[in-house]
């Protein structure tokens, strides 16, 4: 079979490969961008994860429902996280001291997602709060950080 | 009798317009955009009317499926050019609706999404086998009037409409985004407005049903109530993420996320009933997707198709929809992420509409076909502007998505 004839039904297939791709990081710009969408993305499941815990509380949700929530907001840190560390950063003082503080935060961040999901599983409402509470000042380093690296 | 029909058919539009690419791109574009995205929905809007209600006057007219006539008109290699185009990404949507599907039980149940596939897939064989059409297409249409909830979490939510409209009528992009993402999302909309299966259930439907020119009130009544409607419910789902997940700095990425303000606002029933609404939406335009596979297929090739028969009439017809059925089911359990197969899936629906919508506007002007009933001059001014959209909304899609990275 020719090339002309796979091609049309291959290139759906490649566009989507291409577009999932994460690129490289060459400069230090570049660099900080990434980490500002990383920290971005934190925030979100971070948020999420509050609003749920929130919701919950006021007995607004169902169990099945805020255990969907709380896992997906672990499993889109986690690959936010990974995504992040897999980036080669430049070789710049900057980069390094960026790569650092956002791999902290994310650190604590991972391990209060996975804390929630344990907790929300055990049934433990009250602790689950108690956990929760932690997001907030996390979300604003974040998004300082964020922010920082923007200027 | 008339009236009760009249009145089902434009709930049933109403609770039949939105699916999982409505869901997911509302959701997502609210949370992030705000309401400065609308423009685009309303475009889809317009264009969904003009060229769902010349498809269904094409079928109450000729009492033939659209690509029967594609074919016929425009000879079968642009016929084919059309189905291939068409088919691809009607199937690509089955996959995603059944996803939907799986997702909606899985916010229920807590049941990992995959385990459900299997058996929602053997349910919608079942149904497109055994069920009368217009239970089909009722049953679910009324149903996804459950998701009217979105509407009621918005009042309760006491925003400042001013605000609101304001968004709406001075469209910007956030100074966070770049503006190839915001069009790239205004694409994604046009895109989900006017998925290209929605034509061929309503025009196919329109021939199962038997209509006829003296039908061509209600078609019209459907489609210009019922729609817009529709599309209300659609601009809801986005208000209620700008409201409460886009202050927060949440993006929306799974389906559990566009439901969250609902329960936010509403509490548990409020949360019912929204599930209730993704089930019934998602489950009814899986429908609507397995079947358009069949009849553009069988339509093609000129095959008997349609329910309205028994199956061993049109087993052609029903072996097409079966294989469909277990492509996309596969599709799905190939474990990629039903959202984002959601999200490819508007944006080809966006590339592939010229190739959907063009020969439906040539039919609808070629008198041979249309007797009396071929598009006044205002229609056809209207579809030709919104052609040229379609147009520029395929060319630039594929670059836009590469160049933002999907969005991202």
């Amino acid at each position: 079979m020719s090339i002309r004839r796979w091609a049309p039904a291959a290139l759906p297939a490649l566009l989507l490969t291409l577009a999932a791709c994460v690129g490289p990081a060459p400069t230090t710009e570049d660099y900080l961008g990434k980490a500002r969408h990383s920290a971005d993305s934190a925030v979100s499941a971070l948020q999420t994860a509050l609003l749920a815990v929130d919701s919950n509380r006021k007995g607004n949700l169902f169990a099945a429902y805020l255990d969907v929530l709380l896992s997906e907001a672990e499993d889109d840190f986690g690959s936010v996280q990974q995504q992040f560390d897999s980036i080669q950063p430049p070789h710049t003082d900057r980069a390094d001291r960026i790569r650092s503080q956002l791999d902290t935060l994310l650190s604590k961040g991972s391990d209060t997602l996975s804390q929630l999901r344990i907790l929300e599983r055990r049934d433990e409402s009250r602790l689950l709060v108690k956990t929760a509470a932690g997001i907030p000042p996390l979300v604003d380093k974040l998004t300082k950080l964020a922010q920082g690296t923007l200027q | 009798m008339k009236l009760f029909a009249v009145a089902l058919g434009i709930l049933t539009a109403i609770g039949g317009f939105v699916d999982i690419g409505d869901l997911v791109t509302n959701g997502l574009v609210g949370a992030r955009f705000g309401l400065s995205l609308v423009w685009a929905t309303l475009l889809g809007l317009v264009g969904i009317c003009l060229y769902a209600e010349m498809s269904g006057r094409v079928a109450a007219v000729t009492r033939r499926g659209t690509f029967d006539l594609v074919r016929e008109r425009l000879g079968p290699r642009a016929g084919l050019a059309n189905l291939a185009a068409s088919f691809f990404v009607t199937l690509l949507t089955f996959g995603a609706e059944i996803g939907g599907v799986a997702l909606s039980l899985e916010l229920a149940s807590s049941v990992n999404y995959l385990l459900w596939v299997p058996m929602i897939a053997l349910l919608l064989w079942l149904v497109m086998w055994r069920v009368k059409f217009s239970w089909l297409e009722n049953g679910s249409g009324l149903l996804g009037l459950a998701l009217i909830v979105f509407g009621v979490a918005l009042w309760r939510l006491h925003p400042d409409w001013g605000n609101l409209v304001h968004q709406i009528v001075s469209p910007h992009n956030p100074s966070n985004e770049k503006l190839a993402t915001y069009f790239y999302y205004a694409i994604a909309l046009f895109g989900a407005a006017m998925t290209p299966y929605e034509v061929f259930f309503f025009s196919s439907g329109g021939v199962e049903e038997g209509w006829s020119r003296k039908d061509l009130i209600t078609e019209r009544v459907n489609v210009f109530i019922g729609f817009p409607l529709g599309a209300m419910l659609s601009i809801a789902i986005a208000a209620v993420g700008a409201l409460v997940l886009k202050p927060r700095g949440i993006t929306v990425d799974h389906l559990s996320q566009v439901g969250l303000p609902v329960a936010f606002t509403l509490g548990k029933i409020g949360l019912a009933i929204a599930i209730i609404g993704f089930i019934a939406a998602t489950f009814g335009a899986a429908l609507e997707t397995g079947l358009s596979c069949g009849y553009t297929a069988a339509q093609y090739f000129g095959w008997q198709w349609g329910k309205y028969v028994r199956p061993r009439k049109a087993a052609r017809f029903h072996l097409v929809v079966l294989l469909s059925l277990i492509i996309a089911t596969g599709l799905v359990l190939t474990t990629i992420d039903p959202v984002k197969l959601t999200e490819f899936s508007v944006v080809f629906s966006a590339i592939a509409l010229p190739l959907t919508y063009f020969p439906i506007l040539v039919i609808a002007n070629d008198p041979e076909y249309m007797g009396e009933q071929v598009n006044s001059r205002w229609t056809n001014v209207l579809a030709s502007v919104m052609l040229v959209v379609i147009l520029v909304a395929s060319v630039a899609a594929l670059p836009l998505m590469l160049w933002t990275k999907a969005g991202q």
